[in-house]
C-alpha cells in the first residue's frame, strides 16, 4: 500500500499557494462588510496572519511561486500605470503637473530633512529612502478605484498623479542607487543609463510590436488581450535578460500605448478577472511581508516619516488646486488618495541592502514599518476619498456634498 | 384661474435651440459620469453659453438665445461649441454630439440630484436611467397660443423630415438597432409621449391642462413628451423629435428648415384635418427605422412618396420663405444632402464599419464635435 500518503500530511508548495489566494478571497469579503474598510484591507491582513508577523504558515518557497504571479501582477500595474499618463491632459492643464511636481518634491525634501536631521542616516540613504517616499501605490489606487467603482474629475486625477510620481521616483531611485556604492565609478554610470535607456527602449520596441500585430489582428477584445498579456510577459522576459527594470519598460510601455497609438489601432483592454487574481495575490503577499517591528524600534521616526509625508502631499495637493480649478473638497480627498505607499518599496529597499547591507538593514527597518502603517491607513484613506466626492458607484456617500 | 401660464405673443419669427450633449470618458469613451462637476467649473468661467444639467449625470443640455436669423444662431452656437470644448479639455472629457451613446448601459447611469429629476425617477423607475438619450429641440416663435396649436397640428405632417434628417442614434447599447433613430422608441415609453391632444384654441388647450393638472397628472408643460408642444411661457412651439446632430452646424441647419417652414405654414394656412394621425404613427416609425429611405404615407392625398421627394418639394414650395429669411442657401445645401440620402446615421455607420470599435465610433464623434481646427486661436 505504498500509493497511499504518509501522514502527517504535508501540503505541497502548490496547495498552500492556493490556499492562500482563498484566505486571500475570505479575507476581502470579511473586510468588504466592515464600514470604511476596503476590500484589499482584508488581502492584506490575511498576509500579515499568515506571514512571519503572524502565524508563519507560509514558507519560502511559496513566496518564491507566488514570485511569477507576483512579477507579471506588478508588471500590469505598471503597464496601467503607464496609460494613465496621459500628455494630452498635461498640456490642456499643466496645473496638473506643478501640482504633481510640488508634492513630489515637498515629500522627498521632508522626508530627505527628517532621516538626514533626525535618523542620522547619510545624504544618499536619506535621499533614496525620500525618493520612495514619493511613490504612491499604485497598486492600493487602482485596486481601489476599481472595487468601489470609483470615477471622475478626481479619481482621474488621482491615477495621473500617481502614475507622474511613480515616474519620478522609479527615475530618481535608478540615478541614485550606484551612489550607494563607495567607489562609484564612470562604469556605474554607464550602467545606469544603460538600464534607463534600455528600459525605455524597451517599452517602446514592445509598443510597435504589439501594434503591428493588432493590425493584424483586428479590433477584437479577447486577441487584444491576450496580445496584451504577451506583450507584457515578452517584456519582463526581456527586461531580465538584458538586465533592464521590467517596471520603467512596462511603464513605458503603457505610456507608449496611451500617447503613441495615433491610429488608435491598440484597445482600451480591461484586465478584469485576471487582474484581479494576480492583485488578491500581490496584496496577499504584500501582508506576508508587512513587519511592525521597526513602530517599536524607531517609533518616531517612523511617526515623523509619515506624518511630514501626508503633510508634504497635502500641501503640493492644495497649492495647485485653484489652478486646476478643484474645489476645496476634491483637492482635500485628492491628496488622500496619495497617502498609500507601495509594498514595491521595501523590494527597492531590498535593492540598497544587497549593495550594503549594514546601513540599507537600517532603513529596511523603518520602511517596512512605514509601508505597514501606510498600508492600514492608504487604502481607508483612499476609499474615503472616492465616497466622500461621490464618484464611488458602489457605495454611496449618504452625508451628502453640497 | 389656469395653472398654464400666459401664452407669450411673439411678432417677429425667432428662433432658439436646446441640444442635449454627451460626457465622454477620455480612456474608455463611455459616457462620463460628472456633469456636475462640469457645470460647477462653467459656472466660475465667464461665457455667455447657457448650460443645463439633464436627468442623468453624464448630459448636459446647452441653449442658444433667439434669434432672427440663421446665421447669428449659428455663430452662437460655435461659440458655445468653442467654450464648453475649452473646459472640457481641461477637465479632460469629450462632448460629443448624436441621439444616443452607442455603448453605455442604462442600468449603470446615475440620476442628476435635482428634486425635478428625483421626482421623474421615483415616478418612472427604470425608464428615467434609459432616458440617457440626447435630442436637439427648436424652439419658433409664434404670435398666440391659437397659431401655437395650429402650428403643432399643421407640422405633424412634417415631423418624419426632421427625424430622419437629424437620425443620429443608429447604435444603441452595444447593438446596431438597424433604426436610424433609436432614441424615438425610448421617449414613446412615457405615458406622456406622443402627440398633443385634438384642440384648434388656446382656450380649450388650457381646459385640458387644468384638467390634468387637477387630477395630479402634470405639474408644468415640462412633464409632456410630445413630438412636438407649446411652450407658452417662451411663445414657442418647440419640434422635439430631432437627435442631437453630430455638429452645431447640423443643428442649426435644422433650425432654420424648422422656421422656414413655420413661415410657410403661417402664411399659407392649411385646413387641418385629424386624418394627419391616421398615419403619423406609421410615419414616424419610418423615418425612425429608414432614416432617408422612408416611404411615407399621406392618409389626406392617399399617396405614397419618399421622404427624400417629400423634404425636396416641401424646400421647393418654401423657396420664397427661405428667400426672405435668408435661409435660401441653409435650405440648397439642404436638398444636396438629402439627394445624396446622407445623414449622420450613415456616417455612424460608415464609420463603425471602418473602425469596427463602438469606443473608436465615439472617439470619432467626439473628435467631430470638439474639432480643434474649428476654434480660433
Amino acid at each position: 500500500m505504498n500509493f497511499l500518503p504518509h501522514f502527517p500530511l504535508h501540503l505541497n508548495s502548490i496547495a498552500l499557494l492556493g490556499i492562500t489566494l482563498l484566505l486571500g478571497l475570505l479575507g476581502g469579503e470579511v473586510a468588504k462588510r466592515i464600514k470604511y474598510l476596503p476590500q484589499i484591507s482584508g488581502y492584506l491582513l490575511i498576509g500579515f496572519l499568515i506571514g512571519s508577523g503572524g502565524f508563519n504558515i507560509v514558507n519560502q518557497t511559496v513566496l518564491e511561486n507566488a514570485n511569477l504571479f507576483i512579477d507579471i501582477s506588478l508588471s500590469l500595474v505598471l503597464f496601467q500605470l503607464g496609460r494613465y499618463l496621459d500628455i494630452k491632459w498635461l498640456r490642456h492643464d499643466p496645473a496638473i503637473l506643478l501640482m504633481s511636481l510640488t508634492e513630489s518634491s515637498l515629500t522627498f525634501t521632508f522626508i530627505f530633512s527628517v532621516l538626514y536631521f533626525m535618523g542620522s542616516l547619510s545624504v544618499i540613504y536619506s535621499a533614496l529612502a525620500a525618493t520612495i517616499a514619493i511613490a504612491t501605490s499604485p497598486a492600493v489606487v487602482m485596486m481601489v478605484a476599481n472595487d468601489v467603482g470609483a470615477e471622475g474629475p478626481m479619481t482621474r486625477r488621482a491615477l495621473i498623479l500617481t502614475s507622474l510620481n511613480n515616474l519620478y521616483a522609479l527615475i530618481l531611485f535608478m540615478v541614485l542607487v550606484p551612489f550607494v556604492r563607495s567607489d562609484v565609478s564612470i562604469y556605474l554610470i554607464i550602467y545606469t543609463l544603460y538600464r534607463m535607456l534600455g528600459s525605455v527602449l524597451l517599452g517602446w520596441f514592445i509598443f510597435l510590436i504589439l501594434k503591428q500585430l493588432a493590425q493584424l489582428t483586428g479590433k477584437d477584445k479577447e486577441n487584444q488581450f491576450i496580445l496584451y498579456i504577451g506583450g507584457i510577459l515578452v517584456a519582463i522576459g526581456f527586461a531580465y535578460t538584458l538586465n533592464f527594470s521590467s517596471m520603467l519598460a512596462l511603464f513605458s510601455l503603457g505610456v507608449a500605448a496611451r500617447n503613441l497609438d495615433k491610429n488608435h489601432i491598440l484597445m482600451e483592454i480591461h484586465f478584469g478577472w485576471l487582474a484581479r487574481l494576480f492583485f488578491v495575490l500581490l496584496f496577499v503577499v504584500t501582508g506576508v511581508h508587512l513587519k511592525l517591528q521597526g513602530l517599536l524600534e524607531a517609533t518616531s521616526i517612523v511617526i515623523t516619516f509619515i506624518s511630514v509625508r501626508i503633510i508634504a502631499k497635502l500641501t503640493g495637493i492644495v497649492l495647485f488646486s485653484k489652478s486646476s480649478r478643484l474645489t476645496k473638497r476634491q483637492s482635500l480627498y485628492l491628496s488622500f488618495t496619495l497617502f498609500p505607499m507601495a509594498g514595491i518599496a521595501i523590494g527597492m529597499s531590498n535593492v540598497i541592502v544587497d549593495f550594503n547591507p549594514e546601513f540599507g538593514n537600517q532603513l529596511l527597518l523603518i520602511i517596512t514599518a512605514v509601508v505597514a502603517l501606510l498600508n492600514i491607513i492608504g487604502p481607508i484613506t483612499t476609499q474615503l476619498a472616492f465616497i466622500k466626492t461621490d464618484e464611488s458607484s458602489k457605495i454611496k456617500n449618504l452625508e451628502g456634498t453640497s | 384661474m389656469s395653472l398654464l401660464p400666459p401664452f407669450k405673443n411673439n411678432n417677429t419669427l425667432t428662433m432658439g435651440v436646446e441640444l442635449e450633449m454627451q460626457l465622454i470618458n477620455l480612456h474608455s469613451f463611455n459616457l462620463a459620469m460628472e456633469s456636475e462637476d462640469f457645470l460647477r467649473r462653467m459656472s466660475e468661467t465667464s461665457h455667455h453659453a447657457t448650460v443645463k444639467p439633464e436627468i442623468t449625470q453624464s448630459m448636459i443640455e446647452i441653449n442658444s438665445s433667439i434669434h432672427d436669423s440663421y446665421e447669428t444662431l449659428l455663430i452662437e452656437l460655435q461659440s458655445i461649441r468653442n467654450c464648453i470644448t475649452k473646459e472640457a479639455r481641461q477637465a479632460h472629457i469629450g462632448i460629443c454630439g448624436g441621439g444616443t451613446h452607442p455603448f453605455q448601459k442604462w442600468k449603470a447611469q446615475r440620476i442628476f440630484q435635482t428634486e425635478r429629476f428625483a421626482n421623474v425617477s421615483e415616478q418612472y423607475g427604470y425608464l428615467a436611467k434609459q432616458f440617457t438619450v440626447f435630442g436637439q429641440h427648436i424652439h419658433i416663435a409664434c404670435p398666440s397660443g391659437d397659431d401655437a396649436l395650429y402650428l403643432c397640428h399643421a407640422f405633424a405632417r412634417y415631423i418624419p423630415h426632421f427625424i430622419a434628417l437629424s437620425a443620429s442614434s443608429p447604435f444603441n447599447q452595444g447593438e446596431d438597432t438597424l433604426f436610424d433613430c433609436s432614441r424615438l422608441t425610448v421617449i414613446s415609453a412615457f405615458p406622456l409621449s406622443g402627440t398633443p391632444p385634438w384642440l384648434l384654441t388656446w382656450e380649450e388647450f388650457e381646459d385640458y391642462f387644468n384638467r390634468l393638472a387637477n387630477l395630479e397628472v402634470v405639474n408644468s408643460m415640462k412633464d409632456f413628451y410630445w413630438d412636438i408642444r407649446p411652450k407658452p411661457e417662451f411663445g414657442t412651439i418647440e419640434i422635439r423629435v430631432g437627435d442631437t446632430p453630430l455638429t452645431v452646424e447640423k443643428g442649426a441647419q435644422l433650425a432654420a428648415y424648422a422656421q422656414t417652414l413655420v413661415n410657410w405654414l403661417l402664411e399659407n394656412p392649411q385646413s387641418l384635418s385629424r386624418d394627419v394621425y391616421l398615419t403619423y404613427l406609421i410615419n414616424r416609425f419610418r423615418s425612425a427605422r429608414f432614416g432617408l429611405n422612408a416611404i411615407l404615407i399621406d392618409p389626406i392625398s392617399n399617396t405614397k412618396q419618399s421622404i427624400v421627394d417629400d423634404i425636396v418639394t416641401t424646400c421647393q414650395k418654401i423657396k420664397s420663405q427661405a428667400r426672405n429669411l435668408g435661409n435660401e442657401s441653409v435650405i440648397d445645401s439642404l436638398i444636396h444632402t438629402v439627394n445624396q440620402k446622407r445623414n449622420d446615421a450613415q456616417e455612424l455607420r460608415e464609420c463603425y464599419s471602418k473602425f469596427e470599435s463602438l469606443p473608436d465610433l465615439v472617439r470619432v464623434q467626439t473628435e467631430m464635435w470638439m474639432s480643434e481646427s474649428l476654434i480660433p486661436a
